[in-house]
């Protein structure tokens, strides 16, 4: 009994492990490349902040006169605190900024130029995302754009499974919390989810924003479901159809 | 000084107020998710968490009946990372075994690592909902069936897969996530509807809710007529 046993579970061991490595596709690398991007943004964010406050006892008034983390990191690295001055057209006496010896500077210096690349990383991921999203599910992203679309996926998990949900389902991605609220308590529900971030939306009136929502997740419940089972393009057909129905 | 409970191979140790579960280590030397590992005696035991393990959450709220004995062999159905099932695995010993089922490759990554150090686990990547894909798989009729996924049908489940492996008489344990099952219904009659189901199908011997260690989740101890 002991020694079926023994055998047995060698042969589940690499059937699971065999398993586990079919299970493995473009769907999973999808999602990981748009949570490093997500993550990366968080990074860089939180780093930008600290060293615009550092900086800031050096030279506060540059930090307000830009609004870019990412060219605030730049140019503190390319440009001597004397061009900046002139930049902002500032007398050095007018500053309230401090004077510090080359290595204190060059502190700061070190947390602008790893910014640099963490930016210089996210650029690159969106890339490669790009480029994974259109060749993986060219429908859906031709609507969503690479960057929600590889988030619905990531909320639903697979291609697999979001071309298996209802617009509906679709609309909601992302606003779990809001909808189970509404379920539970009969708080009002939630007209969105991460679609929210697309521009149509972000860009409409308020009012108009759970009508575009719907209209938007109806196409893109097509188009997943195109990209799924590997139709032919309807992209711009899709696109197209958004576009009419937002003129009326 | 860590003392016998009155279950098979599980410990207990009391420090003030303070009270914590454990199994004797199969493997000794070997943490399996960062749990703390106690020697006494030569003998090397591992801390059983009830924040992260359901069955030790039910021990703690003073379940009567846990029915897991040295030498069983067991269908574990939803095993995740192997949390519970190393213990599991620590309390059948050397002559158990048992089958760890589980559905998303993720998780059975970790798994498999886990059956590599432990040789009475077995993993199995297939989904609980449909026993007939793993049935010749396995080796059955089993002794003890223990279930914990976070499905809507969950109970539907376990009942399939207790009528079709388990032997008679033997205990089949269950963890009912109430969210899972309807989110809007109050976890009280959530486990009374999942009571009355199990009810006519098998003997419930003792049933207890896991707060404060798990929110809105209840366990029943079960033992198939």
């Amino acid at each position: 009994m002991a020694k079926d046993f023994r055998e047995l579970r060698r042969k589940l061991i690499a059937e699971a492990k065999k398993k586990v490595r079919e299970s493995t596709g473009k769907d999973n690398l999808i999602v990981q490349a748009v949570s490093c991007i997500d993550e990366t943004d968080r990074a860089a964010n939180l780093l930008a902040k600290r060293l615009r406050e550092w900086y800031s006892f050096y030279l506060p008034e540059f930090s307000s006169s830009i609004a870019s983390h990412q060219k605030f990191a730049e140019l503190i690295q390319k440009k001597q605190k004397k061009e900046l001055l002139a930049q902002i057209k500032l007398k050095e006496e007018d500053s309230m900024g401090a004077e510090f010896p080359k290595e204190d500077v060059n502190a700061m210096l070190e947390l602008a130029k790893a910014l640099g690349s963490l930016y210089n990383l996210k650029e690159k991921q969106a890339e490669y995302l790009e480029k994974a999203m259109k060749a993986y599910c060219p429908n859906t992203t031709a609507i969503t754009g690479s960057l929600i679309g590889a988030k619905l996926l990531s909320l639903a998990g697979s291609l697999k499974k979001l071309s298996s949900f209802p617009a509906s389902t679709i609309q909601l991605l992302g606003a779990e919390k809001a909808l189970f609220r509404h379920l539970k308590t009969g708080a009002r529900s939630p007209k969105y989810g991460i679609l929210h971030e697309h521009p149509l939306i972000s860009q409409a009136k308020k009012a108009e924003h759970g009508k575009i929502a719907r209209l938007l997740a109806d196409k893109i419940a097509i188009a997943a479901k195109v990209d799924f089972f590997k139709g032919d393009y309807v992209g711009d057909k899709l696109k197209n159809d958004i576009e009419k129905r937002l003129k009326k | 000084m860590i003392t016998p409970l009155k279950f098979y191979e599980i410990f207990e140790q009391k420090k003030g107020r303070r009270r914590s579960l454990f199994t004797k280590s199969l493997v000794p030397g070997k943490q399996v998710y960062g749990e703390k590992l106690v020697t006494e005696k030569g003998t090397e035991y591992r801390e059983w968490n009830p924040n992260k393990s359901k069955p030790a959450a039910a021990i703690m709220k003073g379940l009567n009946q846990f029915g897991l004995k040295p030498g069983d062999k067991v269908l574990y159905l939803g095993a995740a990372s192997g949390t519970t099932v190393s213990h599991f695995s620590d309390i059948v010993g050397k002559g158990g075994m048992i089958f760890a089922l589980d559905f998303a490759p993720r998780v059975v990554r970790d798994l498999v690592s886990l059956c590599e150090i432990r040789e009475n686990i077995a993993p199995l990547l297939e989904d609980a909902n449909k026993p007939e894909s793993y049935k010749d798989k396995i080796i059955h009729p089993v002794d003890f069936i223990f279930q914990d996924i976070a499905q809507k049908s969950q109970a539907e489940i376990f009942i399939k897969n207790v009528e079709m492996f388990l032997k008679k008489g033997g205990y089949c344990l269950i963890a009912i996530k109430a969210r899972s099952v309807d989110v809007t219904k109050k976890p009280s009659n959530v486990f009374n509807e999942v009571k009355r189901f199990l009810r006519e199908r098998v003997e419930i011997v003792d049933y207890r809710e896991l707060d404060p260690f798990e929110k809105d989740h209840a366990f029943f101890v079960c033992k198939k007529r």
